[in-house]
């Protein structure tokens, strides 16, 4: 992945630059932000929330706080698409507590195919920091890797996630609690 | 409200749960709440969002949505249509007959700032100048509003202070919240803030829950009403 290292960098700082025209009310870095980044977080939505329209009322909401929080967001305090990433990821934790079942828990396979979207931007697509986190998750059991992405991509809660893995909710979170542990004495060394 | 942990490792646990999603309910709220307050917090929180990130990003396959996802974006925040292509045309063409024609002097005029049309100080008792407000609403421009915040400008923990406008013979109109510390804010104002200023002779300052009133009304104290002035 060192060829897309440049790009990275380069994307970020096309979305600071955007955070900060929307920071100042600048319609056209949003509408550019928008066409840059909502199909990941899009994507994101629809792997949390499972039904696309629901997923597109949430993608409104998510670009409607972008726009009324970019003068909060600090370039030297973490990456733009990390900062976007977590608007998106949240707004839809907040609407699973309202729509999902504890009988509805979400596999990590996708139940809608998504079609290859060709126009989507693939360099909304960033993978920057990717090799650390690899070299840290392979210090994990297949069960704790398991445990983080059904949590962190699907969107599940401990106890969808202990539905899913088929173990007892103490385990599950047990194994949640030590593989974020090992993460970050890895992350951090 | 109890206020946030010390304990670093305490901190970090929580911090990875919120990030990760599996912290929720009340818990998570509290979290929420913890972390506008806490840089301690704040920081673990940042930290998790941007390790994980590349977790989620290659698992994730772009998908376009659907264009009326933008155009109700677009509504909702009152954006101002785009210029069309031809219209855009049109306007670098009267541009530039303009400038063969010598009006030199409407470039020197478009390079001056534009001056504010009203405008309110807010300050402390002690005459302190805590937020600057400016509306600019000039006919023919996009109507804003922009913030300096002075001194004194830091919102008690897990609160934030919201602007509005009082419109005579009517309810108060959010003009959204108060940059903190030393930042400057500058927003496009909607056609219902507008009205309301167009009515309103005074604007006050309320303590409301992070991220601003969950009603739509003020719900906290209002610790501040300044005269809006008419600026000539």
């Amino acid at each position: 992945m060192s060829s897309s290292a440049g790009s990275d960098r380069e994307l970020d700082e096309q979305l600071v630059e955007l955070l900060r025209g929307c920071a100042q009310s600048q319609a056209p870095a949003l509408q550019r932000l928008y066409s840059l980044t909502s199909p990941t977080l899009f994507a994101c939505l629809i792997r949390m929330l499972r039904r696309r329209s629901l997923a597109e009322e949430a993608l409104q909401d998510v670009f409607v706080t972008i726009w009324q929080r970019a003068w909060q967001y600090q370039p030297e305090r973490g990456r733009p698409m990390a900062w976007l990433v977590a608007i998106a990821r949240y707004r839809a934790i907040d609407l699973l507590r309202h729509e999902r079942s504890a009988a509805f828990p979400v596999a990590d396979l996708p139940a809608v195919q998504e079609p290859a979207d060709e126009a989507a931007d693939d360099r909304t697509v960033t993978l920057a920091g990717t090799a650390l986190l690899e070299r840290c998750l392979a210090l994990l059991t297949g069960e704790q890797r398991r445990c983080l992405e059904l949590a962190f991509v699907g969107g599940n809660s401990h106890a969808d996630v202990a539905r899913l893995v088929g173990s007892p909710l103490g385990t599950v979170k047990s194994w949640i609690r030590r593989a974020l542990q090992s993460l970050k004495a890895c992350l951090e060394s | 409200m109890n206020a946030a942990p010390t304990n670093p490792e305490l901190l970090n646990r929580l911090a990875a749960e919120y990030v990760l999603g599996t912290l929720r309910g009340p818990a998570r709220r509290r979290l929420e709440r913890w972390r506008n307050s806490s840089s301690l917090l704040d920081e673990r929180c940042r930290f998790w969002e941007d390790r994980l990130l590349p977790l989620l990003l290659p698992a994730l396959r772009p998908v376009r949505p659907p264009p009326h996802v933008w155009q109700d974006i677009r509504a909702r925040l009152e954006l101002p249509a785009p210029a069309r292509r031809g219209r855009a045309l049109l306007y670098a063409l009267a541009a530039s007959v303009l400038i063969v024609l010598g009006v030199g002097a409407m470039l020197y005029w478009r390079s001056l700032t534009p001056a504010p049309t009203e405008a309110a100080t807010i300050a402390a008792p002690s005459g302190t100048v805590v937020w600057r407000v400016e509306i600019y609403a000039a006919p023919g421009t996009v109507a804003h509003l922009s913030v300096r915040a002075g001194t004194l400008a830091a919102a008690p923990a897990g609160h934030d202070y919201e602007l509005w406008a009082l419109p005579k013979g009517g309810t108060p109109v959010s003009l959204g919240l108060l940059p903190h510390g030393p930042n400057a804010a500058r927003r496009t104002l909607t056609v219902s803030q507008q009205q309301a200023l167009a009515k309103a002779s005074q604007v006050a300052v309320s303590v409301e829950p992070s991220g601003g009133s969950p009603t739509g009304q003020p719900t906290g104290p209002v610790v501040f009403v300044a005269p809006l002035r008419s600026v000539s």
